[in-house]
């Protein structure tokens, strides 16, 4: 009897538990929708950040000691190097899938056309198979996506000629005279070279007066097969707290589970450590520009959204709160009727949950595939990628739909069951 | 006069007996007014704050001298040719080739208090210079020299070190300075030591003299560009350009981030207000028997459906109300707990919010009402 009043009042009353269910699924696809946003819009932005380039520097470690002294009287000649064969290292370490991006630089003095100037060697759009099995393409191309590029076009190490291109700065290529396609003569401290111009570029900085070639170029030109000077790496971060401050400090002062703790969690600091694990006698050191302005504005971005999410939450939760409000008064003459020829307060309001909480399933079901799809469009139009939809979810939306339904009807019910039976059919 | 006294007395009456009822509309409509107004706020707010966030990266405009050095006359003027509202810091640099310990270290007179707001990053263990004679080294200085926070040192400057060095008759400058902090950012300022720069004038004997500028500016890309023409036209002395790493980078990530409170705002509000229209047309349908029965005791259509809309505008307009302020409030609270800084107010938000409760409220209202008026008052009276 229980299940068919159950089933009479969801297909006779349909129209009304049709709006019940659609307020339900419109409440939970917006608490979807909000809630894998806000989960993922720190992944998303920092990608995004990664546009300011590298937050890693790693440089050799007597470099790093010494490197002013020298900088002063020889211009920039490093005494130390980085091994070239260990580069692929860097995608091994605890935390290489937080590592987006990387390319070595080696700089070599060189003569082009009686002009002393400054060439780079480096990794353009590098292709790499990793022991994994992903693919990565690493290099300036994506580091420094601030390049405005004024004639020819990047230059693409995947093509078969490209060990005799080279990509010239601006205020050097002004100086010079050339232009892209136009062959010029290198000659360095090694070897000469006839290199073609692939594009010109416009960094705004002091890069525009240098020369940038594959990074086997610059090697054969200044006779430094295998050695990098520099290793620039962009990587996903979490922003610093005081763990992390004290362990870029020194690592030895944590206790051991402290040390777990900042060794698996991405902090600029731990990832640097992790690098200088795998690379011999490097220096890897977080770039405050980036590393620091990269935590404060996730921080804010993150909480801005908590907080929207949260507001959207509790507006979800009062619209359907109020809706099954509503409705369950509405149905005060029913409840009457079924008093007076002598149903239980208990059997009554068993009743009327079943009937809603049935509903606010079918809803919220409805709605959390709404909400993903929601999300996806967020995704999509704003990233440009999809949005990963986290576990945790899913048992978020359905606590709170079914708390947000409970509670809407507890009111109501017990109106409900102060009424006397009378009253109501008397009309009053 | 009588007609319009019995109109109100009734929209008002059944506002009032009704009590619980039109609270729940109410509040419904509150809520939605609510996130209204305060997702609009912040949308609009979003952008001015974000962008002051953004000033993290440091400087993205630089003045160069275009021959030579610049004077600080010269950058004043440079400065003056941008809405003193949109500066967060400006700062001089003048480099020298000093000596400590009889090595050559790069050495940059600057205005300390600027390089906070231009530098935001710079992390410094120990105090940045407050006084004369006070020196903030690098990490890779400090490193090289073995000088920590507190020691002393002698800086010295031999005015021909560059030109003909070996020749004896000059004398070097020298000046004691005491370390009061240790600079570290990752990048090359590692490797300088940074002093006031009358320190540096002393020690120079040179005063008056700017190598490079460097600018915060908080304004987008299209205003900076125009910003750095107007003073490459009208300031012949300095080249002003911009660092195109931060600005690039920040107008991408700053439009995305708009995007992204955009797209939320939206989806938001329209189902936030999809759910104040099925909560007032659920209180609506109820009153079926009252539609019917005024229209048995002769009430016209038109008639009814005015008293009804009536009350629902009222209340549309009382929940935009009560929204607006909370609305309000809750952007207020945002800004100040992620930005610590308060919002501004937009009167033109308080007549929007409203307008749309009510207009969200009239329609949500109709519908029902219509399909009520539409029945024949005997039918509605049976229940049927």
């Amino acid at each position: 009897m229980f299940f068919r009043m159950i089933f009479g009042t969801l297909f006779r009353q349909w129209k009304k538990m049709l709006m019940i269910a659609f307020t339900i699924a419109l409440g939970s696809s917006l608490a979807t929708a909000m809630l894998s946003v806000m989960l993922d819009v720190g992944d998303k932005v920092n990608q995004e950040l990664k546009t300011y380039g590298a937050n890693i520097t790693v440089v050799p470690k007597e470099n790093s000691v010494v490197n002013s002294l020298y900088e002063v009287e020889d211009g920039g000649t490093a005494v130390a190097f980085l091994r070239e064969d260990e580069l692929g290292k860097i995608k091994t370490i605890f935390w290489a899938f937080n590592i987006v991006d990387y390319a070595p630089f080696i700089n070599t003095k060189v003569n082009i056309g009686g002009t002393e100037t400054d060439a780079v060697g480096t990794w353009f759009n590098h292709h790499m198979e990793l022991p994994t099995g992903e693919q990565l393409d690493a290099g300036v191309t994506s580091m420094r996506s601030w390049w405005e590029v004024t004639d020819g076009k990047w230059l693409d190490e995947q093509t078969a000629d490209n060990a005799n291109c080279a990509m010239i700065g601006t205020a050097l290529a002004q100086k010079l005279g050339v232009k892209a396609g136009d062959t010029v003569h290198i000659s360095g401290s090694a070897s000469d070279a006839d290199i073609t111009i692939a594009g010109v570029f416009d960094a705004g900085g002091d890069e525009d007066e240098k020369i940038f070639m594959p990074l086997d170029t610059a090697q054969s030109l200044g006779d430094l097969d295998g050695k990098i000077d520099s290793i620039e790496v962009s990587a996903i971060t979490t922003p610093d707290n005081e763990l992390a401050v004290k362990a870029a400090k020194d690592p030895k002062s944590l206790t051991i589970s402290q040390y777990e703790t900042w060794y698996c969690t991405a902090y600029a600091s731990s990832i640097c450590y992790q690098i200088q694990e795998v690379i011999t006698d490097a220096v890897a050191s977080p770039v405050r520009q980036v590393a620091d302005s990269e935590g404060a504005i996730l921080e804010k971005t993150e909480l801005l959204m908590l907080l929207i999410t949260i507001l959207s939450l509790i507006g979800a939760a009062l619209g359907i709160c109020n809706l099954v409000t509503a409705s369950v008064m509405e149905r005060s003459a029913e409840i009457g009727l079924m008093k007076a020829i002598g149903a239980q307060n208990a059997a009554v309001s068993g009743l009327v949950l079943t009937e809603i909480i049935s509903t606010a399933v079918v809803g919220g079901v409805v709605g959390f595939f709404a909400g993903w799809g929601f999300a996806q469009i967020i995704g999509h139009t704003v990233f440009g990628s999809s949005i990963e939809m986290r576990a945790v979810v899913i048992p978020l939306v359905a606590v709170l739909v079914l708390i947000v339904t409970l509670a809407g009807c507890i009111p109501a019910i017990r109106m409900m069951l102060r009424l006397s039976p009378c009253e109501v059919l008397h009309g009053k | 006069m009588k007609k319009r006294q019995m109109y109100f007395r009734m929209i008002t009456a059944s506002l009032v007996r009704r009590r619980s009822r039109m609270l729940v509309a109410l509040l419904s409509i509150a809520i939605g007014a609510t996130i209204l107004s305060g997702l609009v706020t912040i949308y609009y707010d979003v952008p001015r704050q974000m962008g002051a966030q953004f000033r993290n990266y440091g400087a993205n405009m630089i003045f160069t001298p275009t021959e030579g050095t610049f004077t600080a006359e010269d950058m004043e003027a440079g400065r003056s040719r941008i809405d003193s509202g949109n500066i967060v810091g400006v700062t001089p640099y003048r480099y020298e080739s000093v000596r400590i310990h009889e090595l050559p270290v790069m050495a940059a007179g600057t205005d300390m208090e600027q390089t906070k707001s231009t530098s935001p990053y710079w992390s410094v263990e120990g105090t940045y210079p407050a006084s004369s004679g006070e020196l903030l080294l690098g990490a890779g200085l400090s490193e090289q020299f073995r000088l920590r926070v507190g020691d002393e040192v002698t800086v010295s400057y031999t005015p021909e070190f560059d030109g003909r060095s070996g020749e004896e008759t000059v004398l070097d400058n020298t000046k004691d300075f005491t370390v009061t902090g240790i600079l570290e950012t990752g990048g090359p300022e590692e490797d300088y030591a940074y002093m006031a720069m009358s320190d540096l004038e002393e020690l120079t004997g040179i005063s008056g003299v700017i190598d490079l500028a460097e600018l915060s500016v908080s304004a987008s890309s299209d205003e900076l560009k125009a910003y750095t023409e107007k003073i490459n036209a009208e300031v012949p002395k300095i080249g002003a350009r911009l660092v195109k790493r931060v600005t690039e980078s920040e107008t991408t990530v700053l439009t995305k981030l708009q995007a992204l409170v955009l797209l939320v705002t939206v989806i938001v509000l329209a189902l936030t207000m999809i759910c104040v229209a099925t909560t007032m047309t659920a209180v609506v349908t109820e009153r079926r028997k009252e539609i019917g029965l005024r229209k048995a005791i002769g009430a016209s259509n038109g008639g009814i459906i005015k008293e009804f809309m009536g009350e629902g505008m009222l209340l549309g307009a009382a929940g935009g109300i009560i929204g607006s302020v909370l609305g309000y409030i809750f952007a207020q609270q945002v800004s100040i707990n992620v930005f610590s800084s308060s919002i501004s107010f937009m009167p033109l938000i308080v007549p929007v919010t409203i307008l749309v409760s009510v207009a969200v409220t009239g329609i949500s209202c109709l519908l029902p009402i219509r399909s009520a008026t539409q029945v024949d008052p005997a039918l509605v009276l049976k229940g049927e």
